[in-house]
């Protein structure tokens, strides 16, 4: 067995014994959804940003700098900004009312089981999407370190994934992800020097960079309007995807959230950083690679060291394993407790819990089997994605975010806001201008009817909206978790 | 050189707003939770 198979099969291990650890620690509903609710800024600010960090940082990003230029880079900016907003703006209001997932917030705000359902489907959907860019990205890693056909090593990469997360879940998540995290650290600060140098130093980077693909340096490969929409897909899908938000719940204060989004701000956008200076070696060192998506594994393959290689493609594994978890659990939470705990009340806990392990299960299988029928493939990582980011925030930035702070905001509205900004956002994808991202017509639809419709329904009542209310700063001291 | 020049430019401004934005929500922390 090679040094790099043997390190995967110990990596893998780890991770699964402390999934395996953590279901002994799992007592009720709110550990295995929020971990307890009692998280610190370290672990809480860790796995926010190893989620954030996915194989669209490691694999697409450095695949869409390799393909088109350095503008795309600018974008990174948005995770600070969005991070910002979250702790100053949305969290404060959003945390009142502690619940286990997005779609129950949902409904306390909207009053409404039908609005929370409707949140669980579409998490349920959009979720399905973004993992099946993950294990397109997990399929090119598999089958570069075991030498597997990508299919097998995709399949292989989801059981272990499932396995892991359904039995610990979110404290397994969490301390998954702050392993995972050290392991992306490592990887992607030792690889960058030793990029760098191989291609000489920084100045002859810039110089045969601009040299080799003129175009790199220049605002010109992105239209102007694509790039800044794109911006406003990430800066509002970093807000308002729901495995970012059930970890505010997560966290057991203001405090610790505004220390942990700190911690999450500096690792993600610092790894991006990184990894985009390593974009610019790989277009010196493999000018013509098929596809851009494989310029992080040639890095790994053909420019490091063996053992610093395989902890590279660990760090693209670890990037990966630790988004889809959290999702998995999003989507496994919105199955049990949100689809089937409203529609069967009378359930136990142990039942939904189990029925949450199901869910993930079928949430892993779902992207893997799709795939497999040819659906999605052959898209660049990076651009599955952005659709995943637009669709989540044109159906959830504006009743969530909008929604803690305007009390005049109906279920109905809610409904006509999620509803009208995933159709939109969806059909701008398949019939729109290619030069604009879809969240701008989805945001806008959302945001105009969710207005409109407020406004000609009737007034929420009072229950609902007190948590949130400026005035109902002392109901948050009955934050309860059903 | 010029282009070298514009290409540092468009580079490290990228790493000095970061940092910037990293120095102000710091700032921004300290002063909200002040007492």
């Amino acid at each position: 067995m090679s040094i790099q198979v043997g390190l995967f099969v110990l990596y893998f291990v780890i991770i699964f014994a402390i999934g395996w650890y953590c279901l002994r620690l799992t007592r009720d509903e709110t550990d295995y959804w929020i971990a307890g609710g009692k998280l610190g800024w370290l672990l809480g600010g860790a796995t926010m940003g190893a989620t954030h960090a996915s194989a669209g940082t490691f694999v697409g990003t450095i695949g869409v700098i390799y393909t088109s230029g350095w503008s795309f880079a600018w974008i990174v900016l948005s995770i600070p900004a969005a991070y910002w907003f979250m702790a100053a703006v949305l969290a404060p209001r959003f945390t009142r009312a502690k619940k286990l997932t997005l779609p129950a917030f949902m409904e306390e705000r909207y009053y409404s089981t039908g609005v929370r359902r409707l949140a669980a489907v579409i998490i349920l959907v959009a979720t399905v999407v973004y993992v099946q860019a993950q294990v397109i990205a997990g399929g090119i890693i598999g089958n570069i370190v075991f030498g597997v056909p990508r299919e097998w090593a995709m399949v292989g990469f989801t059981v272990v994934l499932i396995a892991y997360t359904a039995i610990g879940g979110m404290l397994a998540v969490v301390y998954t992800d702050f392993i995972q995290l050290i392991v992306m650290i490592v990887g992607v600060l030792a690889a960058t020097p030793l990029a760098i140098r191989q291609v000489g130093g920084i100045e002859p980077l810039f110089a045969t960079v601009t040299a080799v693909k003129p175009e790199t340096f220049t605002w010109e490969s992105f239209p102007p309007a694509l790039l800044f929409t794109m911006g406003i897909a990430f800066t509002l899908g970093t807000i308002a995807t729901p495995e970012k938000l059930v970890r505010l719940y997560a966290m057991k204060d203001m405090r610790a959230i505004r220390r942990g989004v700190l911690l999450a701000m500096i690792v993600a956008t610092g790894l991006n950083l990184l990894i985009f200076v390593i974009a610019l070696a790989s277009i010196v060192l493999f000018p013509a690679l098929p596809s851009g998506d494989l310029a992080m594994p040639m890095v790994a393959r053909a420019v490091l060291p063996p053992v610093l290689g395989s902890v590279l493609l660990a760090a693209i594994a670890a990037a990966i394993m630790s988004t889809v978890d959290s999702l998995m659990l999003v989507a496994g939470s919105a199955l049990a407790h949100d689809v089937y705990g409203t529609l069967r009340p009378e359930a136990t806990p142990r039942r939904r819990l189990w029925i949450g392990r199901m869910g993930i299960l079928v949430v892993g299988t779902v992207p893997v089997v799709l795939i497999l029928s040819g659906v999605g493939e052959g898209e660049l990582v990076q651009f599955i994605v952005l659709l995943f980011t637009a669709l989540m925030a044109s159906s959830f930035f504006v009743p969530v975010v909008v929604g803690v702070y305007w009390m005049r905001a109906t279920k109905e509205g809610a409904v006509a806001a999620m509803v009208s900004g995933l159709t939109v956002c969806f059909a701008w994808e398949a019939w729109g201008d290619p030069g604009i991202d879809p969240v701008l017509p989805g945001l806008i639809a959302s945001a105009t009817l969710f207005w409109i419709v407020s406004l000609i329904t009737p007034a929420p009542p009072l229950s609902a909206t007190a948590p949130f209310s400026s005035d109902g700063a002392a109901s948050a001291a009955s934050a309860n978790h059903p | 050189m010029t282009a070298i020049l514009e290409v540092g430019f468009v580079f490290w401004g990228l790493f000095a707003v970061f940092a910037a934005t990293i120095a102000a929500y710091v700032v921004w922390m300290f002063w909200v939770e002040r007492d």
